[in-house]
């Protein structure tokens, strides 16, 4: 014990020593090297750079070429990753056409075909480039939205020319008349969405990489509603002779059972699951066009319709419900907005649940142009 | 004992009972989806050619038929459906319309017209708009009458009748613009008043080529037209009357320059700027006493002013913080709030007739831009870039600015743009040779 104590107690002072008299044996500060600097007037400088510079160096160099920015076309390829000859032969009916660049063969000469290298011949660096700081753009990498003419939720790449605008992506197919019958083919015209991009580009954002401005947040999800406060200090103190027990669960007993009110037609069947619900909701978005310059823009509309069991909008049941912002003329057009999405994208019925009929003869539809606006 | 099990029970039955009530209540229910994410894109419309009621009015119907395509294409907002895929053709504007022929080739709107042309010469035109997949008919069918003289104005009617229908908002199609009509090299530019429809067509000259003339300005119920003349060597402030062509000096001091006017929204007061000495500051005016009143008074440069569409306000374009940015300040004069804040210099400010925005000219790192933010300043939105825009100017509707654009060089040319205010649709408007200084008249 008396040992650990002496132990401790040492320690301690020579903590206590080191602390108040160690700035005094301070050693020097490590040497540092020293570079001297002089003076040089702009000839000096200009005939030291001049015997330093390589004779191909040119005043560009310090000038990287500009990145890229633009998306209308996709980008080309990098040199690096130029794929190696193709080695196979072209269909007979579609000979591939000869690259410029390719030399001649010789008559005589047998073809020579080019085999592939494991390791990709490295690019050719840009003259004047080595040795250059390369100047990073002002503008982030971030990709820029295509200048569609549709602006919608998902982006999509435009399609070649002859391709059917529809929801469904199809290839085409074309009666091969050297198909046995055994095996027919429908012909098929090919199908894609209309190109589409994400968000309006105007002329002026149409040079940089990234917007100025952010998103503007989500709504944040309404509140459940208070409940009504109570008067309590009004509140009459009840009178000995009545039971509030007994007159509470008559009242609940009452309520419970029906008494006074129509009994509810309670539909049965699970409800209807999260992707059956986001496949109606993203079947009508997909024809909810939106006027972002209009007042209409800042309506939203709750609109409430009856439907058929095979998925269509009975016909004359369509209404609105309510609507919140703008005026009366605003509202008129946001709901007229939102009956076309409903009455077009309904084509031959909304895919929806048999089954769960109960559950979807009633919908109500909120068209909240909330987060279109800020495109 | 006995009291307390029976209250137990009854209790639990209540209970209960609610509980299926609740259940019940819920599946009673609607279901309810939330729609949050749209597309924006041109609405499909069909307009066959107008049903030709009289003899003669074939070539009238096909004409309006396509005035009216052309003014509702031209906003960007609606897409027209080609003839050649129309399934059926209608014969006469009274006959049912086939509702499911339009709605095979996507058309959410059709119009119908029919025309008809008196022994006088007289046009009768009239037209119906239906939508097509609610198959309702989109208001009453309207009847104009005029000469074949305005058949252009007759067509761009039915236009603005369609489209508020459509949209809600007011058209802008029969409308005039008056501009700066320029022709010549850049170093010997002959500058006059021009006057022409919204869409480039019949151009009018309303001044010769003798003086300078700058920044004309529409008076509210576009009888008058303010401008800038240098015809007696110093700017003055005119005042032309578009009818009869005839101008007059807007009074002011001897050795001040006036420039930068625009009328108020009551059409009798004037709002302009008067450089006395080196100082530049607003003034407005009564046109009818030629009573003046200091509405300014800051050692800087401000100029530019327009009027709020309700007359309370004047935002207008200062350099008295060191930069040129725009400020708003009371009708009457008074303390001026600042409202721009970003980088770069802001200038020509006008007040959208909506009253919501102002649009702006912006001028940073070399390049110009025609923009609109909030009165307050907030949501700056820019809309164009190029070499030079400027000088914004919005439709009676406050949908879409025209500007102008002026191009690069010794060769460069001004001419005229017009943009939607969501910054979509920038489109060149029509006119023989140059053109400056757009100004967008009422409504007619």
């Amino acid at each position: 014990m008396h040992i650990g104590h002496y132990i401790s107690g040492a320690g301690h002072v020579g903590l206590i020593g080191w602390l108040l008299l160690g700035p005094l044996f301070n050693s020097e500060p490590l040497p540092f090297e020293v570079t001297n600097v002089s003076m040089v007037t702009e000839e000096e400088y200009a005939a030291l750079v001049a015997a330093e510079q390589s004779p191909n160096a040119t005043d560009t160099a310090a000038q990287p070429p500009a990145p890229d920015v633009t998306e209308e076309a996709p980008p080309p390829a990098p040199r690096e990753e130029t794929p190696p000859p193709e080695t196979a032969q072209p269909a007979e009916t579609v000979p591939a056409p000869a690259p410029e660049d390719a030399p001649e063969p010789a008559e005589d000469a047998p073809p020579v075909v080019a085999q592939p290298e494991d390791t990709p011949p490295p690019a050719p660096a840009p003259p004047g480039q080595e040795d250059v700081a390369v100047i990073l753009p002002e503008t982030s990498a971030r990709p820029q939205p295509r200048p569609a003419p549709r602006v919608a939720p998902e982006p999509v790449a435009p399609s070649e020319p002859d391709v059917q605008v529809d929801e469904q992506v199809q290839p085409e197919i074309t009666p091969d008349e050297s198909a046995t019958e055994e095996t027919p083919q429908d012909p098929q015209e090919a199908t894609a969405p209309e190109e589409a991009a994400t968000e309006i580009v105007t002329e002026a954002e149409e040079p940089s990489g990234a917007p100025e401005r952010s998103m503007r947040p989500r709504v944040r999800p309404r509140a459940p509603a208070p409940p009504l406060a109570t008067e309590t200090a009004e509140t009459p103190e009840p009178s000995e002779d009545t039971n509030p027990t007994a007159s509470a669960v008559e009242d609940a007993l009452a309520e419970a059972l029906g008494g006074g009110t129509e009994p509810s037609a309670a539909p049965s069947g699970p409800p209807l699951s999260a992707g059956e619900k986001d496949a109606l909701r993203v079947a009508v978005q997909g024809c909810w066009v939106v006027d972002v310059g209009s007042p209409s823009a800042s309506v939203t509309v709750v609109v409430a319709m009856q439907m058929e069991q095979s998925g269509k909008v009975t016909p004359g049941s369509l209404r609105m419900v309510s609507s919140e912002g703008g005026d009366a003329t605003a509202a008129r057009v946001a709901f007229e907005a939102a009956r076309r999405a409903i009455l077009r994208c309904q084509k031959d019925g909304y895919n929806l649940p048999i089954d769960k009929y109960d559950q979807w003869q009633e919908i109500e539809m909120t068209f909240n142009p909330e987060r279109m606006r800020i495109r | 004992m006995m009291e307390r099990v029976k209250t137990f029970f009854a209790a639990m039955v209540a209970a209960l009972g609610l509980i299926f009530a609740a259940v019940g209540a819920a599946s009673a229910a609607p279901l309810r989806i939330e729609i949050t994410e749209g597309v924006i894109e041109p609405v499909p419309f069909a307009v066959p050619g107008f049903v030709a009621e009289s003899t003669g009015a074939e070539e009238w119907g096909a004409r309006l038929a396509q005035v009216v395509a052309d003014d509702l294409t031209g906003t960007g907002l609606f897409r027209q459906i080609p003839a050649s895929a129309f399934i059926s053709r209608p014969t006469s504007f009274a006959a049912p319309v086939q509702y499911a022929d339009w709605k095979a080739i996507n058309a959410q709107a059709l119009i119908m017209g029919a025309v008809a042309v008196a022994d006088n010469g007289r046009l009768t035109v009239k037209f119906r708009i239906y939508d097509v997949f609610s198959g309702q008919e989109l208001g009453k069918g309207l009847q104009f009458q005029g000469t074949t003289d305005g058949w252009r104005r007759m067509a761009h009617k039915v236009a603005d009748a369609v489209y508020s229908r459509i949209t809600g908002e007011t058209g802008y199609f029969d409308s005039r613009v008056v501009f700066v009509s320029e022709t010549g090299p850049k170093d010997d530019r002959k500058k006059r008043l021009a006057i022409m429809d919204y869409d480039g067509a019949n151009v009018q000259y309303l001044t010769d080529s003798q003086s300078i003339v700058l920044a004309p300005r529409f008076s509210p119920t576009g009888d008058r037209v303010l401008y800038t003349s240098y015809a007696t060597g110093f700017p003055r402030i005119h005042v032309l009357d578009v009818g009869s062509a005839q101008s007059r000096i807007l009074e002011s001091q001897s050795g001040t320059m006036s420039f930068a006017p625009r009328f108020a929204p009551d059409g009798r007061t004037v709002v302009f700027s008067l450089t006395q000495g080196s100082n530049t500051d607003i003034y407005s005016m009564d046109i009818g006493s030629g009573g003046a009143q200091r509405l300014t008074n800051t050692p800087g440069i401000e100029t530019a002013p327009s009027y709020s569409p309700d007359g309370s306000r004047v935002v207008f374009e200062s350099d008295r913080s060191g930069s040129q940015q725009l400020y708003v300040m009371p009708a009457g004069g008074g303390e001026a709030t600042r409202i721009s804040f970003g980088q770069g210099r802001y200038a020509t400010p006008v007040w959208s007739p909506r009253g919501d925005l102002i649009a702006f000219t912006k001028q940073t790192k070399g390049r110009f831009h025609i923009g609109v933010m909030r009165t307050d300043g907030s949501e700056e939105r820019l809309l164009t870039a190029s070499f030079l825009d400027e000088g914004p100017t919005w439709a009676p509707n406050g949908r879409v600015i025209m500007f102008t654009r002026e191009t690069q060089g010794a060769s460069g040319q001004a001419s005229l743009y017009s943009v939607d205010v969501s910054g979509r649709n920038l489109k060149r408007v029509r006119t023989p040779g140059g053109a400056s200084d757009p100004s967008w008249g009422p409504l007619q």
